[in-house]
Parts: structure tokens; sequence; C-alpha cells
């Protein structure tokens, strides 16, 4: 028995928790596969941006290499040629055909190397060579000068005068020494062009490669720098040359260049569309990373991040369509289940309710709530048993209203109804909670006065119900004043049963009415 | 009997010199590239330990072969589509096993290079501390445990990518990484002390990995890559690769190298 209680408790107290449990799992559940769709999603973005990293640092590696693979070209040339035969490098470059596809390059030309000693020389020969003004700029005395002498092809900004001396530029510099040591191809950093004349002007850089004596030993450092006569160069437009890049860029990437290691705005050489005025895109990006590439021994970074656009094209987008659906799912089954256990309790509960609302209707008045004679028969009964067996009294009266029936007559009946609910009210105030006051039908009213033995206090409450009822009211703006006659019947004096009480009570009453109506009278008391 | 087991020594050994002895077939100009990194090959002076070993190899082979200087991914791209016959240094792994065949030459460990102030005193430090990031060379592949790091890093996202050693010390020092992975040969001339006053060397706790001739077996058959690894063999077994080592390292450190 006290395990069969014991194994219904823990029953109830499972099926109590069985609809938060199964929340629990649904949420859990749904947070576990969101995170997973959340993380599949990052790393096929992630794979995906890694691609496009990979083909972007590629795709400026070709295009490097194919304008050091062009400018070979030049450089071939000078193996086959004097250095100073300007007109085969003329005839070379028209032969080139640069088109779109080398856009990128502002001019082609060559850097002499002199010496300080052959200095005078050098300036004999390019003024004897059609440049009569021919000068060395900037002026002035230094160890070694590198001036341009032929830029190519001889049009437009490229006709300006040659003499323009690279080695006083320390960025120059830099990558013609570069250049001259490693024998190979070496692209400076970010540099101002000389034929760019205006004062702001789009980044750009050069490209150098060297000119060695023919037919002589280059195979160490010294040796090349020994053999140095000159560089053969192209010069550049950043953005001219991103433009000229093969291939296509991913959508959604906003892809910034900077000179060296360093991403700030001194060393920007380009940066695409999307992007702010820092190289920085324009929006927190979801990835972003920087690679910093080795391209003709210089270093470039590249710094590549994501759009809206991006996540949007190559995420999956289902991270909130799984939350959203998992959480509306597990609501749904928990709610469900609540439902489905809860059901049997909710049945009871509402069938008491019901119950109790019959029972209710079963044993009251319907138009004044006061108990109906059934309910009062059984308190009277219970009165009677009481009092029985405590030798106790109590008191039934019976209440008559005088002439109610004109009222009905005279006003209609929803007056007449009114007026009864009020007497209700009126002799339910006047009573204590153990007294019942009940309605037997019409205007006919009795109440049970429970535990009294003195008869005068149980004359005051039937006099205190008299006036009770005789007090004015206001019906429909009517102002109604009711009498009644009011029988008293005593137990034990008047009856020992209910039948005898009863008929005793309502002996009393008739007489009150016989009396000339308005009145109290109690049943021992007369003869 | 005696001379029908003569007979097949003799063949035996005919075969074990042919394959050794013979030179490779030279009738094509063939392809080799350099990477730019550390005292292996400097483009700046276009010298380094690769630049002797690839000038011996073309000098013993005695075939023509154009060199070039390129990135290490396009290296290891063109190795696999055999538009390159060789490249030098390189290590294998099971992917590259499938494209390349090696020739070995030298074997070293990997070291993680931190900077002072990162506060890492072990491996499992710089992969806990999620504000650390690493430079890696592109394409670049290390001994076991640095690869597993470097894979847990780039799942992080905090792997930056760079064509060449320079550009990593230079953000090595600027501190926009933290940590590099390093070999004996990496150190460049230029700022070494710099570099070694505000920085750490960690150790990977792996044995040594072998380094070798790269071969592209796209473009080399089987008996060609055995022509070449003979050479290889050849220059290890008289000593002249421990004496093109001992132009760069202390004798000791030579010898570490190339015995292995």
């Amino acid at each position: 028995m006290n395990g069969s209680l014991i194994s219904n408790a823990a029953t109830r107290v499972v099926l109590a928790l069985l609809p938060w449990l199964i929340l629990a799992v649904t949420l859990g559940g749904t947070w576990f596969t969101w995170n997973h769709e959340r993380e599949t999603t990052r790393k096929a973005l992630r794979s995906q941006f890694d691609f496009a990293l990979r083909e972007t640092v590629s795709r400026v590696e070709q295009r490097v290499q194919g304008y050091e693979q062009m400018l070979r070209g030049v450089q071939s040339l000078f193996a086959t040629t004097q250095f100073r035969n300007r007109a085969a490098m003329h005839d070379y470059v028209d032969t080139l055909q640069l088109d779109a596809n080398f856009s990128g390059i502002q001019a082609i030309g060559v850097v002499e190397w002199v010496p300080a000693p052959r200095k005078s020389a050098h300036v004999a020969a390019m003024r004897a060579a059609g440049f009569p003004n021919y000068a060395i700029d900037p002026d002035g005395l230094r160890e070694v000068y590198a001036p341009i002498v032929q830029r190519e092809p001889y049009v437009g900004r490229n006709r300006m005068p040659p003499g323009g001396d690279v080695w006083a530029d320390p960025v120059r510099r830099l990558a013609l020494e570069k250049a001259r040591d490693s024998g190979t191809a070496a692209i400076s950093g970010k540099v101002k062009l000389k034929v760019d004349t205006e004062s702001v002007a789009p980044p750009g850089f050069i490209m150098y490669l060297p000119i060695y004596a023919r037919d002589k030993p280059r195979d160490s450092v010294e040796e090349r720098h020994a053999q140095l006569i000159g560089w053969v160069y192209a010069a550049f437009h950043m953005s001219d040359f991103m433009a000229s890049l093969y291939g296509n860029q991913s959508p959604g990437l906003v892809l910034a260049m900077y000179d060296g290691t360093d991403a700030d705005e001194a060393s920007l050489l380009y940066r695409s569309d999307g992007a702010t005025a820092s190289g920085e895109p324009s929006h927190r990006a979801a990835i972003s990373a920087n690679e910093y590439m080795v391209v003709a021994n210089h270093t470039w970074t590249l710094a590549l991040s994501t759009h809206d656009i991006f996540e949007a094209r190559y995420g999956r987008g289902m991270e909130t369509v799984t939350a959203v659906a998992g959480t509306v799912l597990g609501l749904l089954l928990a709610w469900l289940t609540w439902l489905m256990v809860t059901g049997r309790d909710r049945a009871l509960r509402l069938a008491e309710a019901m119950t109790e609302e019959l029972r209710h209707i079963a044993q009251h008045d319907p138009l004044t709530g006061l108990p109906n004679r059934a309910l009062f028969n059984d308190r009277l009964n219970r009165e009677l048993a009481r009092a029985n067996r405590q030798h106790g009294r109590f008191a039934m009266v019976f209440i008559d209203l005088d002439h109610f029936k004109p009222i009905n007559d005279t006003f209609g009946h929803d007056v007449g109804d009114q007026a009864l609910r009020q007497v209700a009210r009126q002799l339910q105030d006047c009573v204590r909670a153990a007294d019942t006051v009940g309605r037997l039908g019409g205007d006919e009213f009795v109440v049970l006065l429970a535990e009294l033995s003195d008869t005068d206090a149980i004359l005051a409450i039937a006099e205190k119900l008299h006036r009770a009822v005789h007090q004015p009211f206001i019906v429909s703006g009517q102002e109604l004043s009711i009498s009644c006659c009011i029988g008293v019947a005593v137990y034990p004096d008047d009856g020992t049963d209910a039948l005898s009480l009863i008929k005793n009570a309502d002996d009393a009453m008739y007489r009150a009415k016989e009396a000339g109506r308005d009145c109290v009278r109690l049943c021992s008391s007369t003869p | 009997m005696s001379t029908r087991l003569l007979f097949a020594l003799l063949v035996l050994l005919g075969q074990f010199g042919s394959a050794n002895g013979a030179t490779p077939d030279c009738s094509r100009t063939y392809t080799l590239a350099f990477h730019d990194h550390g005292l292996l090959y400097s483009a700046e002076t276009n010298a380094g330990i690769d630049k002797d070993v690839a000038d011996e190899l073309i000098r013993r082979s005695g075939c023509k072969v154009t060199v070039s200087l390129m990135p290490r991914a396009r290296i290891w791209q063109l190795i696999e589509s055999g538009a390159l016959d060789f490249s030098l240094s390189g290590i294998a792994n099971a992917e590259r096993d499938k494209f390349a065949g090696f020739a070995w030459y030298f074997s070293n460990k990997y070291y993680l290079l931190v900077r002072n102030d990162s506060g890492v005193r072990n491996l499992s430090g710089f992969e806990k501390n999620d504000a650390l990031q690493l430079g890696v060379i592109r394409s670049f592949r290390y001994s076991e445990s640095a690869n597993r790091l470097v894979d847990t890093l780039q799942n992080g996202n905090r792997v930056s990518q760079a064509g060449g050693l320079a550009p990593l010390y230079q953000t090595l020092m600027a501190g926009r990484i933290h940590g590099m992975i390093i070999e004996p040969f990496d150190f460049p001339a230029l700022e070494e002390k710099k570099i070694r006053e505000m920085s750490t060397i960690i150790e990977f706790n792996d044995p040594s990995v072998p380094h070798g001739l790269i071969m592209s077996k796209k473009a080399l058959s089987v008996a060609q890559q055995e022509q070449w690894r003979a050479i290889v063999n050849g220059m290890r077994a008289d000593g002249t690769m421990r004496r093109i080592f001992e132009k760069y390292f202390n004798p000791e450190l030579a010898t570490a190298l190339t015995n292995f």
C-alpha cells in the first residue's frame, strides 16, 4: 500500500517533469544542430575564402611574372646589340605592340649606370644623341648616377626630357641594388612615377632588370657589381596593373594591396570597390586575412576580407532556419506532452467544478441564490439532530410578505423579482453565519436560527427580521416598502421533529396574518 | 655450377653498376627552380646551399638545366603538373609522394620561434593563447607536430600566410605575428642579432625530417629519377655535400645535418 503510494507519487513527479524534459532535450538538440550547421557554414565560408585568397595571390604573381617575362625580352635585346642602340630599343618596344593586356605599363625604359668619373662623358654623349639640353636631374655632385636615358613608347608624357637620376631616390635605389646584386627582376616600393607630373598621382611601382657587360662573368655579387652597365625598367600604375589581372575576383570580396608589410594608408597601393579610405572594409568583415606576398624581390601585403554579399552567396543560411524551426517544434512538442500528461487531472478538476455547480443549482433558489427547500430541510434535520444530542434549543422562523401579489401585478414580474432579491439580501444581513435563510417559493421565506436558547433573543431577532423587510427600497425608480407576517416555532417547546416545527411556525405566521398582518407571532405564546 | 654463379653475379654487378653509374639522359633541357629561403637560397645574392647543390648536380649530370626563382607554392604546383623537373630541399608527405620523387641530402629538426613578449614557454602555450598569430610560408609543410600546430591554428583563423621568410621576420619584429616555424638555415644574415634578442626558440619534439632533391614524377621516369638520385648519393658519399654545408655552418652542425 505504502509502496504503491510512493510509486504513484514518483510517477506523478515524472509526469510533471516530462514536458520540461522534452523541452530541454529538443532545445538541446536544436542547439547542437544549430551549432553544427553554423560550424559547417563557417568552415565552408572559410575554405571558399582561403581558395579566393590563394587564387588572388596566384593571379598577382602570374601577372608580375608576365610583365617580368616581357621585360626579359627587352633585357635580351641588349644581349644582341649595343646598350646605347636607341633605335633598336625604340623598334623593339614598338614591335611588342603593348595592347590592353599590358595596360598597366606607363613606360618601358633604360637607366644607365654612371659613376662620377664618367658623368661628363655621359652628358656629352646624350647631348650628341639628340638631347642638346640634356642634364642629370637632380643636379649636384654624387658618387654615382643612374639617369633615365630612354623612355618608350616615345609618345605623350614619355616624351618628357630624359636625365632623371633614379639612384637619388632611396626607394628606387633599393630595387636597383636588388636587381643588380641578384641578376634578377626587382620591383620598387610605392613611388610617384616620373612621368606623373601632377601633384597627386596614382600609386606606382617600377620593375628593374639589370644589364651587364656582354661576355663577362657574373656568377658572384662582386662580378655582377663590376659588370653592371645599366637597367631596363617598366613603370606601372598599381590600379592599371590590378585591372590587367587575368581571371575574375570572387564577388563579395574586398581587396587592398599595400607596399611592404605595413598595412597603413601611407603604403596603400590599391583598393577594390567597397573598401573605405583606409583600405579597410567598410563594415566588420566575417573573415579577413593578410598575405605577405613576395614578388620580384619585393614584399606586398594583400589584404582580403569578405563582404555581406560573399557570406550571402557562399553561406548556407540554414542556421536561422534550424534555430527557429527547432525551437518552435520543441515548444510545440513540450506543450503537446503537457496537454497529454495533465489531461486526466484537468478533466477531473472540470468534472468536480461542474458537479459542484450542479449541486449548487439543485440546492439553491435560482432567483435569490438562497438555499431551497431541499437544502433547508437538510440543515433543519442536522440542527434537530444536534439539538437533540446536546439538549439545545433553536428556532424556525416563517416569513410571508404582505400584499406581494399586487406588486407583481402593478409593476410587473421584473420588479417583483428584484423586490424578492432585496428582501433575501436584507434577511441574510440580519442573521449569523450559522443561521440559514431559505426561500420556500413565492413570497415565503424561512429562517433557521441555530443554537438559540433564550426566547427573548429569538423574538428580538424575529423583530429585527421584521424591521429589515420593512426597510423601504428603490426598484426601477419606485420606492417600495413591504411588510410581512412572521411566525416563530422553537425547539423543543413547539415540536421535536421537523414536521411539527414547520407546521407550528406556519400556524404562528397565519395567526399573524389573521391579527392584521405586519407583525410577529410566537407559536408557544399563543393560546 | 660455379661458372653459372659467377655469370649471375657479373650480370647483377653489371646492373648495379649501370644503375649507379649511368649519367642522366641529356637529350633535353631540364628546368630547376629555387625558392628564396634563408641560407638555402637568397635571391638578393643569388647564392646559398641549394644553389651550390644545384651547380654541382648540373655539373655532374652534364645536362643543360634552366634555373629560375619561384614561390614555393608555385614550385609544388609545377612539379605536380610536370612543367618543372626539379627543385631542392623538399620534404615528403603522403600527398607529395603521389607526384614527386626525392633524393635526400640533409635532415633537420623544426623549431618554433616565438616573440619573448608573447610569454610562451612551450608549444601548447602558443596553441592555447588565442591572441597569438603564427606566420607560415604558403604551401610549406614541416615535421608531424609542427604540421598539427599549423593545421589547428589555421582552423582557428590564427595563421598568416607569406610568400617567403623576409616578410615573416618583418611582421614578427613588428608584432603582427608572434611566432613562426624555422629550420637551422632560416636566420637571415642581416638582422640576425636583433631577431635572436627578441625571440626564443622552442624545439618540436619530432625526429629530424629528411630534405632532398624534388623530382617531378610526371616529367621524369622512375629510371631517370634513379639516375639523378645516384648523382645526389654520389655527392653525399664523396663528402661534397658535407663540404657545401660547411661553407654555411660550423663543421659539427654541417655533419649533423648531412649524416642521417
